[in-house]
């Protein structure tokens, strides 16, 4: 076991950034007093869901799609292994979290869009509809995502939050 | 594959906006229901007041806005937003036959902007009054 740079700058960067603007986001949803700091959180969330994209591809080893997307049938096997005697362990995304990854940016990118469609009055009344909906799916998502990573860091004793802030994990480096 | 999931997701989100979204009724419905709710909260309740209507809607209520901050002196004018300076479109259904005709998003905007303004939600009294006093506005 080493203790090895698993997240890039620029992922431990976006991950929080984006929680941030999420938060923000949508903490100032319900007034028109905080309408422009909504916006403001909307765009800045876009951003970062247009970087990682980019970056999901360009970006180092454990940040790329084609490295931690897997399909259903890996989800399934993890997630019967976390209540087996041995839990499977991933050093990048395990393959729920993946999924979660992907859910994540789907639902913000679909949020973002809708919202923007809301400010420009392009579309109508359903994108109203749509972009609550998609905003309170994703914080369902986000809630999901942190039970996730609080039963993983307990099941594999180690401690994911701290490794996104750090980008640092103990494990065999296979890359 | 997850791209599939999603597309469930998607799918699930769409549907649940189109079946939310109620048929359209007239003010006039709005109005008849909206009484109803203010004769279950006081049995005393007659009707509704367009003139009471007109001074909630100026009133600024004890706080630093009114209807009228957004929504201008004149509710069958485009508004300007208070924060974001973006168009508000006219608020009388004389001048914007959409209003009041879709109850879901009378509920929403109601909840929202009586919070602004109020920073209470309002009684079926207050929105009756002033559903009948925005019924008298012409442009």
């Amino acid at each position: 076991m080493n203790r090895i740079l698993v997240w890039d700058i620029p992922t431990r960067i976006f991950h929080w950034t984006l929680a941030l603007s999420f938060s923000v986001a949508f903490l100032t949803a319900e007034s028109e007093r905080w309408r422009d700091i909504h916006v403001y959180g909307g765009y800045l969330a876009l951003g970062m869901i247009g970087f990682r994209l980019l970056w999901g591809v360009i970006g180092s080893h454990h940040a790329r799609f084609a490295n931690f997307v897997r399909g259903p049938a890996a989800v399934i096997r993890y997630l019967r292994s976390l209540i087996s005697d041995q839990p499977e362990h991933h050093v990048g995304h395990n393959p729920a979290g993946a999924l979660a990854i992907v859910a994540l940016l789907v639902l913000g990118l679909g949020t973002g869009i809708s919202g923007w469609m809301i400010l420009n009055e392009i579309g109508g009344d359903v994108f109203e509809e749509l972009h609550e909906g998609l905003a309170n799916t994703m914080l369902a998502v986000v809630i999901i995502h942190i039970l996730g990573v609080i039963v993983s860091s307990r099941l594999h004793r180690e401690n994911l939050v701290g490794a996104m802030i750090t980008g640092y994990k103990n494990g065999h480096d296979d890359v | 594959m997850s791209i599939r999931i999603l597309a469930a997701l998607a799918i699930a989100t769409a549907g649940a906006v189109v079946s939310s979204t109620a048929a359209a009724i007239s003010p006039a419905e709005l109005q008849t229901s909206l009484a109803a709710e203010a004769r279950q909260a006081d049995p005393a309740f007659r009707e509704f007041s367009a003139q009471r209507g007109e001074t909630f809607y100026r009133a600024k209520h004890g706080g630093d806005w009114s209807c009228s901050t957004c929504h201008t002196d004149n509710p069958a004018m485009p508004g300007n937003h208070a924060v974001t300076n973006k168009a508000v479109k006219p608020l009388a259904p004389a001048a914007n036959p959409d209003r009041f005709t879709n109850p879901e998003k009378v509920a929403k905007w109601f909840k929202r902007n009586c919070n602004d303004v109020l920073k209470r939600a309002c009684t079926a009294q207050e929105k009756g009054d002033l559903v009948a006093w925005l019924l008298t506005v012409k442009p």
